[in-house]
């Protein structure tokens, strides 16, 4: 039985879509505590002001991540949500798992917690919702001994790792995602367990440039699988999807029709770098200036593959809207090869130069997106010992300064005055 | 010359007891000791923690430290800003 009056709530349970409100009503027979998050809610609804306070001191013992605290500013009226502690769960990679373990996952929320889930929050974690204070050394020291299971980041720490499922199901995989993700969380640990920063940092994997974890809007450093040679073509295939024998887009379209597959309309003329072209028959591809991005191959996947040579594009800097407005990753290293054979030493060496930077001169709750916002590009690539190269200009030719370094100038800023003088008097 | 782990952990200490704010951030603490990397005084502000000398305080999105004595639990009456 409903614990509040909630008619503003209610009306979020009318539309023909899922409501969050039926599940907490739903889950509130089992946990008479989620009744005071409605009540709580409702209340905010009308009040138009948050009843929630913000942080606080929780965490289990050895670490400073994982459980975000969460307090009521009306715990007498609203005791069920005294304490409605956020507990995040480090996801495995790819999020692959057994319902048993899943289910375990559940009933011992249910033994510790409100019961209620969020599968998975944005961060690629799942997020348990709400429990009390006493209750999370128990919950933690099961959830380690029983279940094998481990918290995932919160705070100043480096976030829970996310990839795509990569090579274990997805025929355009660039290297690796899981053995990536995987090698960096266990080489991370005390990162991803205490705070280690000025602010969160974040790394994903993403297969190829279809970037499926959205690592490039979503994390701090964004690998993402790429090709350095040439598409894959096979002439046989692109004259079967000429013909229509072979649905475009693996048939994702398939539920209306569309006509007939026109590979001119729907291929050629949408390659944004105009690098494509038919020519006796056959699909021609000017590599060079084709920028990845996909289009032609997510539509003909039987007919084009990515390059043999594969490995990832590293960009920086990506976030959401905080101070500034949400910024994606900007390409710092367009071609990196990242494998298990060297235990990503490439990878991890970029990795700990942008650390090592960013914990110095980045400030407090500044991301390393704005850090390198604030001090321009060109001195990023000089802070990590890079050579400027044409991918890490945005738009050629709209700036005309150029700075030289006095090493890079014969003669260096040396002259001779009275020589200069002596031709041109003062 | 860097401070000694030990130097660093009692420099550390004395910042968190008579700093004007209860809650530091990490970078508060690299004035400890310019000699020593911030991921050197990271991990000796980790320490103290694990010692049961100071305590994390977090918002969910950034982590502050602070010593118990100076920070009153949300729990209780009040509550951090
Ligand atoms: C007090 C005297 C002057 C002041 C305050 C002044 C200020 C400026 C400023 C603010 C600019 C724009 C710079 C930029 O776009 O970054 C400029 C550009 C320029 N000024 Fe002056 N100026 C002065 C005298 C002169 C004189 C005497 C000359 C020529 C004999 C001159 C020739 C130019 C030229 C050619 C540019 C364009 C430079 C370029 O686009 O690369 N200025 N000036
Ligand atoms: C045959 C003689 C000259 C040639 C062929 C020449 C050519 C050029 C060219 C190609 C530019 C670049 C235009 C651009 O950036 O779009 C330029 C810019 C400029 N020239 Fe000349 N120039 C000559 C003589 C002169 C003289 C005698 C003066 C000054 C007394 C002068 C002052 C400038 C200035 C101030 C600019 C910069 C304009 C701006 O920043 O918008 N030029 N010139
Ligand atoms: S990002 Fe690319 S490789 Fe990864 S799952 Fe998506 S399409 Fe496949
Ligand atoms: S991947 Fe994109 S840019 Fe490259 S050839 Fe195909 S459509 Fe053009």
């Amino acid at each position: 039985m409903a614990k509040h009056e909630t008619p503003l709530l209610d009306e979020l349970e009318k539309g023909p879509w899922p409501s969050f409100v039926t599940d907490i009503k739903r889950q509130a027979e089992k946990s008479p505590q989620c009744w005071d998050i409605l009540g709580q809610l409702e209340l905010s609804f009308k009040e138009r002001i948050t009843h929630w306070k913000h942080g606080g001191i929780v965490g289990v013992f050895g670490y400073g991540g994982g459980i975000v605290g969460r307090y009521s500013d009306l715990p007498k009226r609203f005791p069920g949500v005294e304490h409605f502690h956020t507990v995040r769960l480090a996801q495995p990679a790819s999020k692959y798992y057994s319902t048993k373990h899943l289910r375990d996952i559940c009933d011992l929320w249910e033994k510790y917690g409100s019961g209620m889930t969020n599968m998975h929050g944005s961060t690629g974690d799942i997020v348990m919702l709400g429990c009390r204070t006493e209750a999370l050394e128990p919950f933690f020291y099961d959830l380690t001994h029983n279940l094998q299971q481990d918290l995932g980041g919160s705070g100043s720490n480096l976030r829970t790792p996310a990839n795509c499922l990569g090579q274990s199901r997805c025929e355009w995989s660039c290297y690796d995602t899981e053995e990536a993700c995987h090698h960096l969380t266990m080489h991370y640990q005390d990162e991803i367990h205490r705070p280690a920063f000025p602010y969160k940092f974040k790394f994903k994997f993403s297969g190829c440039p279809n970037d499926c974890v959205a690592a490039i809007a979503r994390s701090d450093v964004a690998v993402i699988g790429t090709w350095r040679d040439n598409i894959r073509i096979d002439q046989a295939a692109v004259k079967e999807y000429i013909a229509g024998n072979i649905p475009a887009n693996g048939g994702a379209h398939s539920g209306r029709d569309w006509g007939k597959f026109d590979i001119q309309k729907e291929v050629l003329a949408l390659c944004p770098t105009e690098c494509m072209w038919m020519e006796g028959g056959e699909l021609k591809i000017d590599d060079a200036e084709c920028t990845r991005c996909m289009h032609c191959l997510n539509v003909m996947p039987r007919a084009l593959r990515p390059g043999v040579e594969q490995g990832a594009s590293i960009c920086v800097g990506a976030k959401a809207p905080i101070l500034d407005g949400a910024q994606f990753a900007t390409l710092i290293v367009p071609f990196m090869k990242v494998s298990a054979d060297n235990e990503f030493e490439e990878l991890i060496e970029f990795i700990e130069k942008i650390w090592d930077w960013w914990m110095e001169d980045g400030k407090n709750r500044e991301r390393v997106g704005e850090t390198m916002q604030r001090v321009g590009l060109p001195t990023f690539i000089k802070v990590m010992g890079l050579e400027p190269i044409p991918q890490h200009v945005k738009e050629p030719r709209s700036n005309p300064y150029v700075f030289w370094q006095e090493e890079e100038v014969e003669g260096g800023w040396e002259r001779d005055v009275e020589e200069f003088r002596a031709r041109h008097a003062a | 010359m860097a401070l000694t782990n030990d130097e660093l952990k009692a420099a550390i200490l004395k910042k968190a007891e008579t700093a004007p704010k209860p809650q530091l951030y990490i970078k508060d603490f690299y004035a400890c000791d310019p000699d020593s990397k911030p991921r050197v005084i990271k991990n000796a502000a980790n320490d103290l923690v694990k010692e049961g000398k100071m305590m994390f305080w977090s918002s969910g999105s950034t982590t502050m430290y602070a010593m118990k004595n100076r920070i009153k639990d949300e729990e209780g009456e009040g509550g951090v800003n």
